[in-house]
């Protein structure tokens, strides 16, 4: 799966997850603003941390030699 | 610039919106006003007598008063503590008393306690001397019958049993026992027994010897069980004894001995018959005494049972009451003595609450003059008030630690919910141990009710009340550890094989030169063909420096658009063009671009040397790049970027004082002009406010504090970014002591044995409960609150508010009674 593909999975998750958090917690349009906040500042840092990790991998400059232990 | 219309307000974004009132209570209902407002809790008091001492206030005596009354339940407390009686877990539900009756009632019950406690202790005193007579008069008779050996007597026993109890203590001389009934003999021998404490024996005996030159004869007998002492109410160790003497000045040296030693004598009878009787009497004494003594503590235990039944609601009641004295003592008398006047901060939402409740006081206090709320400027900032439920609560405190926010500015406890959850789990990712700080916080969030109502030591307390702060990060740990592809160290291809392979079908060269790539990366995570490889910590450095750098470089950019927010809420368009710019110009001219330097380098795998690109950048812009160039064009790019981020330390430090002074004189100078005409109205038609801004703009001190506030910015941004590879300085530490720890527990299971695996298991298990769970959980934690309340907060938070704290009585803790 490519870096786009999954980059909108985790866009797709996040819209999903703000959407039933206005369904189970619809307390108010303050709250409702916080909520969504909180849910798009996760998704936002899941994602960076995702896409910091697997852009690393995609053309590495060194390769794992295995250790005699192995 | 105010995007408030367009959008819903946040209310954890800025404190609310503060109101400062004015009360004028008229004194039939001040007290009412005063309670009802207090189980309101909305509004904060303002000590009006803040000058005056305690003694000198309003209400003084009452709070005397309410003092005494919480002293004598403390009273209560204690005794019933003392009697070990169960505390009442419902208290009853008695209607209301009053304050008055309340006073009057406690006054009664402690003089009744006092009256059955000193009753008791006298009884319990009689007991106790009664219970060393006896023994006295057992144990001293044996000595008289042996000693009376040869004398007439009717009842005249050669005890053998009587001479083994005898301890003869070594005396010099022995005097011949011819003892007699009163009517003194021709030796004149009498005796003195008594009862003494064990430890003090020998020296009693020595001494007594040493004062009558060794004319007397000591006879010593341990009693057999320990007694109560009189005096000291101690269970002791006691030996009865008899001392023989004769003469006048003997009897008075040894009963002086006896008081210093704190001996007890008491009188036995020399004839057998009134010994019997005497023994006889005491016995029958001492029965009659357990029976009062027994019905003395069954009528104690009934009173205070009673008294505990509702000890609580009093105690509660008095300390709400001291609570109200305490704020009434904050109000003023106005001129007519008639009403009280107030003044105090409530937040806006508030004010129908509150004017409800003051109406209700009126009400009910039959007044005929109704309460007088109404608004007022003020001339300090207002207090800081964010509500917060139990979830916010533990993050609002986590920022408030480090400083209150002030007056509506941008509250970032709103990002740090989940910043803070996310930054600690980058520095301990391991689902291992995520799911471990899982399950302790779910069992802290089940037994919420119950371990909210308990009273807990400290540590429990505080992780009690950080307990969804522990489930965020247990989840964060989570996701984290799923990343690194770390359980308790050991990766495992959860998310399909890996992306290397060796080279060709024997795998020989796997050792020397490694695998190789063949498709697509690792699709979530890091691959797990890494872990146990020579080339993993490079690999791993050089992602977690990286990954540290962007991370950090976010942070701070949010920081800096959050200022960029607060600038636009309180117009300060002096803020947004002279310092947010710049600022932006160069943390991202510098740390910005080498974000995507670092970017650029993963997408097309360059060997360029980013270090080297940075530097050289500073040291010789013109040169050229050679290999290390990422992209084209970049020369001229790094050399706009170097000049631009030139140009902006400039720009952040010296327009804005020199604009400052500008608008200030404007100001001053449009007063002036338009008071000439009128120079005798200037202090009447001046507002107060107006007053004190007229006092003189101290430019040097402007320009110094800028110059500071810049400095900090530009010197912070090369700081602060390297403060953020702390990320990876902790996770590479987790990530060693987690691989060391499952090493241990893998050698251990390689042997057959079961004692050594169980031993390996052990030291596992404690390790991983004592050294990671606990000691890198509280290491993580403590880095990721640097982190943000330094290098996130620096940015934009002043936090030089103070807290609200209104009158509550929820508020009121057991420390105020």
């Amino acid at each position: 799966m490519g870096f786009s593909v999954t980059t909108l999975i985790f866009a797709m998750v996040g819209l999903i997850a703000s959407l039933s958090t206005r369904i189970c917690f619809n307390k108010g349009p303050s709250a409702n603003l916080l909520h969504l906040t909180l849910v798009m500042t996760a998704t936002v840092c899941c994602w960076m941390m995702w896409a910091i990790v697997y852009l690393a991998q995609m053309n590495p400059l060194i390769v794992p030699i295995l250790s005699e232990g192995e | 610039m105010n995007y408030g219309d367009t959008f819903p307000e946040m209310d954890l974004m800025r404190s609310e919106k503060m109101s400062f009132v004015q009360l004028i209570i008229p004194v039939e209902s001040a007290h009412r006003a005063i309670t009802y407002l207090g189980e309101l809790g909305l509004l904060q008091f303002r000590d009006l007598n803040a000058d005056k001492s305690p003694f000198q206030r309003t209400f003084v005596n009452q709070v005397k008063r309410c003092a005494e009354m919480s002293r004598k339940l403390r009273f209560f407390k204690d005794q019933i503590l003392r009697a070990s009686l169960p505390s009442s877990v419902h208290p009853g539900m008695r209607p209301d008393i009053e304050l008055e009756e309340l006073e009057i009632q406690l006054a009664e019950h402690e003089y009744e306690l006092n009256e059955m406690n000193s009753n008791s202790e006298k009884l319990q005193n009689s007991f106790n001397e009664l219970v060393e007579y006896k023994i006295v008069l057992e144990k001293a008779g044996d000595f008289l019958v042996s000693s009376k050996g040869h004398l007439v007597d009717e009842d005249r026993e050669l005890d053998e049993h009587a001479y083994l109890n005898n301890d003869y203590s070594d005396a010099t001389s022995l005097l011949e026992l011819e003892l007699q009934p009163e009517p003194s003999s021709l030796t004149g021998l009498r005796f003195i027994s008594g009862i003494i404490s064990q430890s003090k024996v020998m020296r009693f005996e020595r001494i007594l010897f040493r004062a009558t030159r060794g004319n007397i004869l000591f006879n010593q007998s341990p009693a057999d069980d320990p007694i109560m002492d009189p005096l000291s109410t101690d269970m002791v160790e006691k030996t009865v004894f008899v001392v023989f003497f004769s003469g006048e000045q003997a009897k008075s040296k040894i009963l002086k001995i006896c008081e210093a030693f704190g001996a007890n004598c008491y009188p036995v009878p020399e004839d057998m018959t009134k010994q019997r009787q005497l023994t006889r009497e005491v016995l029958s004494r001492l029965s009659e005494l357990e029976i009062t003594l027994d019905a003395g503590i069954r009528h104690r235990s009934k009173a205070l049972t009673s008294i505990n039944f509702y000890l609580t609601k009093w105690l509660i009641m008095v300390k709400r009451e001291k609570a109200v004295f305490d704020t009434l003592n904050m109000l003023n008398f106005d001129v007519t003595k008639k009403c009280l006047v107030g003044e105090g901060w409530c937040p806006i939402f508030a004010k129908v609450q509150i004017q409800e409740a003051l109406r209700r006081a009126t009400f009910d206090s039959n007044s005929q003059v109704g309460i007088i709320f109404h608004a007022m400027d003020a001339l300090e900032a207002p207090p800081t008030y964010f509500r917060t439920n139990s979830f916010t609560n533990a993050y609002q405190e986590i920022v408030d630690a480090y400083g209150i926010a002030r007056y509506r500015e941008a509250n970032p406890a709103v990002y740090t919910v989940i910043t803070f959850p996310f930054l600690f789990a980058v520095m301990s990712g391991d689902w291992g141990h995520g799911i471990c700080l899982l399950v302790g916080a779910l069992y802290l969030i089940a037994r919420e009710s119950k371990l909210g109502s308990q009273k807990l030591g400290s540590f429990m307390e505080m992780l009690f009340g950080g307990r969804y702060v522990l489930l965020l990060m247990s989840m964060f740990s989570i996701y984290c550890g799923l990343i690194y592809n770390e359980f308790f160290s050991v990766p495992y291809h959860i998310f399909g094989s890996s992306a290397y392979r060796c080279r060709d079908n024997t795998c020989s060269d796997a050792y020397s030169a490694g695998l190789i790539k063949f498709r697509d990366p690792y699709p979530f995570g890091i691959d797990p063909s890494w872990r146990g490889s020579r080339s993993e910590l490079p690999f791993l450095n050089s992602l977690k420096m990286k990954m540290s750098i962007l991370l950090g470089v976010s942070q701070m950019n949010l920081g800096i658009m959050l200022s960029y927010f607060d600038a636009c809420f309180f117009g300060n368009s002096l803020d947004i063009k002279y310092q947010f710019v710049p600022q932006m110009i160069f943390l991202n001219s510098l740390f910005g671009y080498l974000s995507l330097l670092i970017l650029i380098k993963w997408c097309t795998g360059s060997q360029a040397d980013l270090y080297h690109v940075m530097i050289y950048m500073f040291l010789s812009p013109f040169d050229k790049l050679g290999e290390n160039q990422l992209f084209w064009g970049q020369s001229v790019v790094q050399v706009i970027l170097l000049l631009a981020a030139l140009v902006a330390v400039p720009w952040m430090l010296f327009p804005k004082p020199f604009i400052l002074k500008k608008l200030h004189s404007e100001r001053f100078q449009g007063q002036t002009y338009g008071f000439l005409g009128t120079s005798e109205m200037d202090s009447d038609s001046e507002p107060g406010s107006a007053r004190q801004h007229i006092e003189e703009f101290n430019f040097s001190e402007i320009f110094v504090h800028q110059m500071i506030h810049s400095i900090e910015f530009v010197l912070g941004a090369v700081s602060n970014t390297a403060s953020y590879l702390r990320l990876w300085a902790l996770s590479l530490a987790h990530s060693e002591l987690s691989t060391t720890t499952s090493k241990i527990l893998y050698i251990n299971f390689g042997y057959d044995n079961i004692i050594i695996r169980l031993v390996g298991l052990a030291v596992f298990v404690f390790a991983t409960a004592f050294i990671l769970l606990m000691m890198e959980t509280l290491s993580a934690f403590l880095h990721a609150l640097r982190l943000h309340w330094v290098e996130f907060q620096n940015k934009f938070y002043h936090g030089d508010g103070y807290k609200f704290k209104p009158f509550s009585f929820a508020t009121l803790t057991d420390d105020d009674v």
